[in-house]
């Protein structure tokens, strides 16, 4: 057994060293795993599109003293619910189901057993009351809320822009 | 029979057919099948009971049965739909109203589907209770399980061409899962639809993997499936 090992070690200190052989042939096999792995990168890149044609993030809604109170706007364009519940106080709620991306519906009189208005999912029947917060499952997490900001008389809405409860009311 | 036999002596029938008829000895008749391709996707000797019908319920056999009708109605489907938007939705209309048995080779590739994913995964069942997953048919399984993933994958880029409500959503639901798998699902995700949303590109993607891309590998996988059936020693 001792002597197979040490010569086994003896042969492979021998192959260790490099030869012209070896240099060539890891040179030749260095050369192809460079070219392998950009070929993998450049086809990456390809499949990745530069320019998408997606509608835009920001939008505007008003003038605001034409939404009534107590109403929703649904843009389904951008999937967005924009809420004004008093006087001055707007918000924007995705429209989105975080379950799994279906565009869910606003029921103002309400549905499933709640009277108040609710926010339901055609697909697997999620609930949502008006702030977005989850009902009934299988919905994970509460609705996203969008930014709204006042210009002007309108409202902009920019759906890149998730905020928290504290900050999704706007007061005018 | 003997205009058979006088055709079998033409050149014609010779340079097609290579074995020379009559037959009369076991060597002859086994030429027969050497000398065919499409006959010896059995051994020239198989054990009696892998060609009953009882043993196999010829599931494997179905099942590409199934691929090959879905081919051939899946090409002839291709010349009248176009993968975009405008237009997806309106071919898949004409093929049911206005093009001559257009809604009969829908309903037959449709069929065909849901037949096919139906007989693999029976295939696949009897394969397990049969025990022929073990040594050393492992690695056959695996493609099977290949196989069986490329059909349901085949199924599922073809849900979204009629491009319809059900398919919107469909692929909407679909690829939001896809973007739960660990660390590259968002990538992957975006890759698959060529973007954020659905659009355009997401068309022309998924026609491109159920046309193209997933034909080609299942039939390779395919080829090497049987290969490896007669490597192994034929049917358990
Ligand atoms: C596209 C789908 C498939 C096709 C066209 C196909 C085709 C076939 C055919 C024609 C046979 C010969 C025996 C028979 O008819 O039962 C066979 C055997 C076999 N298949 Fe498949 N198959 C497919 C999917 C699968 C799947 C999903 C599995 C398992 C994960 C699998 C595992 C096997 C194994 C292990 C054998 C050898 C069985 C034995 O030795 O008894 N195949 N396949
Ligand atoms: S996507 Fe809304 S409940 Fe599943």
């Amino acid at each position: 057994m001792m002597e197979k090992n040490n010569s086994g070690m003896k042969k492979s200190n021998s192959e260790n060293k490099i030869n012209r052989r070896k240099f060539l042939i890891s040179l030749g096999n260095t050369a192809t795993g460079i070219v392998v792995l950009g070929g993998i990168g450049v086809t990456f890149e390809y499949l990745t599109p530069n320019v998408l044609l997606e509608i835009p993030k920001v939008f505007k809604i008003g003038p605001i003293n034409s939404i009534q109170p107590n109403s929703v706007i649904f843009e389904p364009e951008q999937r967005t619910f924009v809420v004004r519940e008093e006087q001055g106080s707007f918000y924007a709620l995705s429209a989105v189901c975080t379950h799994l991306g279906c565009t869910t519906k606003w029921n103002d009189i309400g549905a499933a057993g709640n009277s108040a208005a609710v926010i339901s999912c055609p697909c697997h029947g999620s609930l949502f009351n008006k702030y977005g917060e989850v009902l009934q499952g299988p919905a994970p997490r509460t609705l996203d809320k969008y930014r709204v900001q006042l210009e002007d008389d309108k409202l902009v809405i920019n759906t890149g822009e998730k905020v928290s409860e504290d900050e999704m009311i706007l007061k005018v | 029979m003997k205009i058979l036999n006088n055709l079998a002596k033409t050149k014609f029938w010779q340079s097609v057919f290579r074995t020379k008829l009559p037959l009369s000895t076991n060597l002859d008749r086994s030429l027969v099948i050497f000398n065919s391709l499409t006959l010896h996707i059995h051994p020239v000797k198989v054990r009696l009971r892998a060609i009953k019908f009882s043993y196999t319920f010829y599931l494997g056999m179905i099942s590409f049965f199934l691929f090959f009708v879905l081919i051939v109605t899946g090409v002839l489907l291709m010349l009248y739909y176009q993968p975009a938007i405008p237009h997806a939705y309106r071919n898949m209309k004409d093929l049911e109203y206005v093009v001559s048995n257009g809604s009969f080779l829908r309903n037959m590739h449709r069929w065909s589907a849901h037949l096919m994913v139906i007989s693999v995964f029976l295939h696949m069942l009897r394969v397990f209770y049969k025990g022929a997953y073990k040594p050393p048919r492992e690695f056959n399984w695996i493609i099977g399980i290949v196989l069986l993933v490329s059909t349901l994958l085949l199924s599922y880029t073809g849900y979204l061409l009629p491009y319809d409500q059900l398919s919107y959503w469909a692929v909407t639901v679909g690829t939001n899962i896809v973007q739960y798998i660990p660390v590259a699902g968002k990538e992957i995700r975006f890759l698959l639809l060529g973007g954020n949303e659905i659009g355009e590109y997401t068309l022309v993607r998924f026609y491109v993997l159920h046309c193209v891309v997933l034909p080609l590998v299942m039939i390779l996988l395919i080829a090497f499936h049987f290969w490896r059936i007669r490597k192994d020693g034929g049917l358990l």
